[in-house]
């Protein structure tokens, strides 16, 4: 009854362990006893570490005391049963030392792996983004506070409870969790889920749910990762959930301006072509109807104004649609066939080794090759090769665009991406722009003669191998 | 065209077909053989083919694998892997029954046009010299070779011709030898 007051007896947990400690240090005991009248004193005393172990592993603040109770009643039981020499009183006193010394041990390494613990759950509870995990059971292990705030559901009221109850915690009906992917994969979770996304080990989608934050619904960024043993057994999942509704809310925001101005655009594009096509008409009947050389002269100067300004249309026409669709991985291989397909040239052999690259960019990257190949090829001469390749640097990724031929002539190369009116100004202007919505540079570093060179850096993060 | 001899690859419909400088057009379309990089998920059936190979395996995180496909089978695999001192061309391999058919120099003339822009290292059998030499690498000193690469043939504790095997390497560029 002693040793069982040593431990705090408050919950059936530790009251399950403390009566099974009992019962090993009573049967460890009685084993010695029957020994030691049998005059067995060696072997059957290894028996008593077994309530040492498990009291060090299981209550590691009382477990030296334990072991040292413990052997301070082995030396007694030795001492009051067989008569002492020499060596028994040695042989005795080294058993006793050592059942304090495992005690100790144990409950000094157990401590330690209590504390690690005890750090994990702690960066878990105190994560700003409402996180929860489950065993392989599907039962939560974990419930933050931050998610006790998002679903006002407390953590006593949820751990060790399965999918029901985690699932009417967000859903308020019985509906697959995305962690379920990883625990139990079936084609149900995934539909419920799409579009899903897995990046790296991780699972992500995201969701709205109607029924938070008093019925006006949040948008939540879900991402969802196995829990694995040393041997990559899956244990579990983790689920950590962000609530996106403010982003989500202010790029609907940006694309209705954008739709808007795209319309108010579109619709003044559409005038000034009119009033143009009038302009046309007038000056082609001023032409018929003046012979006057001087006049003539002027003619031909505004229809030279008029057609600038058509050119400027064309190209507000072709920006229009730009960064209008948020980034994505986009596969470098299909960007640059479908490019080349756009301008085949017959006699330029087009060669593409980016299989497995993609990269994080605009929709319209495909036009970004695009202007890179018309460029090279229609404004520079001998180019019967064009090449892409990319190559991994200290500071990210390089996709290279390289062609044969007689290259670009060294005067304009620094103003190639800047917008003139020239033939390939707009065009790698264009690029230029489109690599810049995310956070991409474009540069030529090819040497006249020898034939062009496009380099398209992207940021680390801004590219992965598949 | 890329000045490398032999057959290169060209792209016709978004697929790296071939035609050889040394002999003309070669009907290899005709048979439907490609050259392209291998998918990650593709490494497997590369792992398959070197299975006479050394059992040589692939690694997709320091890998890049190139193979020509016939009639969508495996004929010929180059590999070149990605170490932190430099890039290592081995696992150049065709299986017996289809050899001599031009698919070595497909496979390496892939490989070196996708990864001309690190300078290439490999040990290279000795008989194969003048076939690497082709494709632009040139023989060079044992010490020349990065220290990681170098340290694949220490067993031979600098005896490199009695390993049969000579270092080469192949400088950075893309329209030069």
């Amino acid at each position: 009854m002693k040793i069982i007051q040593l431990f705090n007896l408050s919950s059936p947990f530790t009251r399950t362990r403390a009566l099974t400690l009992a019962v090993a240090t009573v049967i460890a005991f009685g084993v010695n006893f029957i020994g030691i009248f049998s005059g067995v004193t060696i072997l059957l005393s290894h028996v008593i570490y077994i309530p040492i172990i498990l009291a060090g592993y299981w209550f590691p603040r009382r477990g030296l005391l334990f072991s040292t109770v413990i052997a301070v009643i082995y030396g007694v039981l030795i001492a009051l049963i067989i008569p002492l020499d020499l060596l028994l009183i040695i042989s005795t006193l080294f058993r006793m030392a050592f059942f304090i010394l495992i005690g100790g041990v144990v409950s000094f390494l157990s401590s330690k792996l209590r504390a690690s613990e005890q750090q994990l759950h702690e960066i878990i509870e105190f994560l700003p983004y409402p996180t929860f995990a489950v065993n392989q059971k599907g039962l939560v292990i974990a419930w933050n506070q931050a998610i006790e705030e998002m679903t006002g559901v407390k953590k006593a009221e949820i751990l060790n409870k399965g999918h029901s109850a985690y699932s009417h915690a967000f859903y308020g009906i019985n509906h697959p969790a995305l962690q379920d992917i990883i625990l139990t994969p079936n084609t149900e979770t995934e539909t419920g889920y799409l579009p899903l996304k897995k990046e790296g080990k991780t699972f992500v989608s995201e969701i709205f749910i109607p029924r938070f934050k008093g019925g006006k619904g949040v948008h939540l960024r879900i991402a969802a990762t196995a829990l694995v043993d040393e041997r990559g057994n899956i244990t579990g999942a983790i689920e950590s959930i962000r609530d996106i509704t403010e982003q989500v809310m202010t790029e609907s925001a940006l694309q209705n301006t954008s739709s808007r101005l795209n319309t108010i655009a579109g619709i003044v594009r559409h005038d000034i072509s009119r009033k143009l096509a009038g302009l046309y008409g007038i000056l082609s009947i001023g032409v018929m109807k003046f012979n006057n050389p001087e006049v003539l002269f002027f003619i031909e100067a505004l229809k030279d104004s008029a057609q600038g300004i058509q050119r400027q249309i064309d190209i507000s026409r072709e920006f229009k649609d730009i960064g209008t669709s948020p980034p994505a991985w986009i596969p470098v291989q299909n960007a640059v066939l479908d490019a080349a397909a756009r301008l085949w040239v017959g006699g330029v052999s087009f060669r593409t080794w980016t299989e497995r690259l993609e990269v994080f960019a605009d929709p319209h990257l495909t036009a970004v090759f695009f202007h890179i190949f018309d460029a090279t090829i229609k404004e520079t001469e001998q180019v019967t090769t064009v090449v892409v390749t990319y190559h991994i640097r200290e500071n990210g990724c390089a996709i290279l665009v390289e062609t044969d031929g007689a290259g670009f002539d060294e005067k304009i190369k620094a103003s190639l991406f800047t917008q003139r009116e020239e033939r390939y100004g707009h065009g790698l202007f264009l690029a230029h722009e489109i690599c810049a919505i995310s956070d991409m540079t474009i540069k030529e570093t090819g040497t006249q003669t020898k034939g062009t060179r496009f380099e398209i850096m992207i940021q680390p993060e801004g590219y992965r191998i598949l | 065209m890329i000045e490398q001899d032999g057959i290169i690859p060209i792209m016709k419909n978004g697929v790296n077909t071939f035609k050889d400088t040394l002999q003309g057009d070669v009907n290899l379309t005709v048979k439907k053989t490609s050259v392209r990089e291998l998918r990650r998920d593709e490494f497997p059936a590369a792992d398959k083919c070197w299975v006479d190979y050394h059992d040589t395996t692939g690694d997709p995180a320091t890998d890049r694998i190139f193979a020509v496909f016939s009639e969508e089978h495996i004929v010929s695999l180059a590999r070149c892997r990605r170490h932190t001192d430099g890039m290592d061309v081995d696992g150049i391999f065709t299986p017996v029954e289809e050899r001599k058919k031009g698919y070595s120099r497909i496979a390496v003339g892939a490989l070196v046009e996708a990864c001309h822009n690190d300078d290439l290292y490999m040990h290279a059998v000795r008989h194969l010299i003048v076939f690497y030499k082709k494709q632009g690498f040139i023989p060079i000193e044992e010490k020349e070779l990065p220290p990681t690469i170098r340290d694949r043939y220490i067993w031979a504790g600098g005896n490199l011709e009695g390993a049969d095997v000579q270092p080469m390497c192949r400088k950075a560029g893309l329209f030069s030898k």
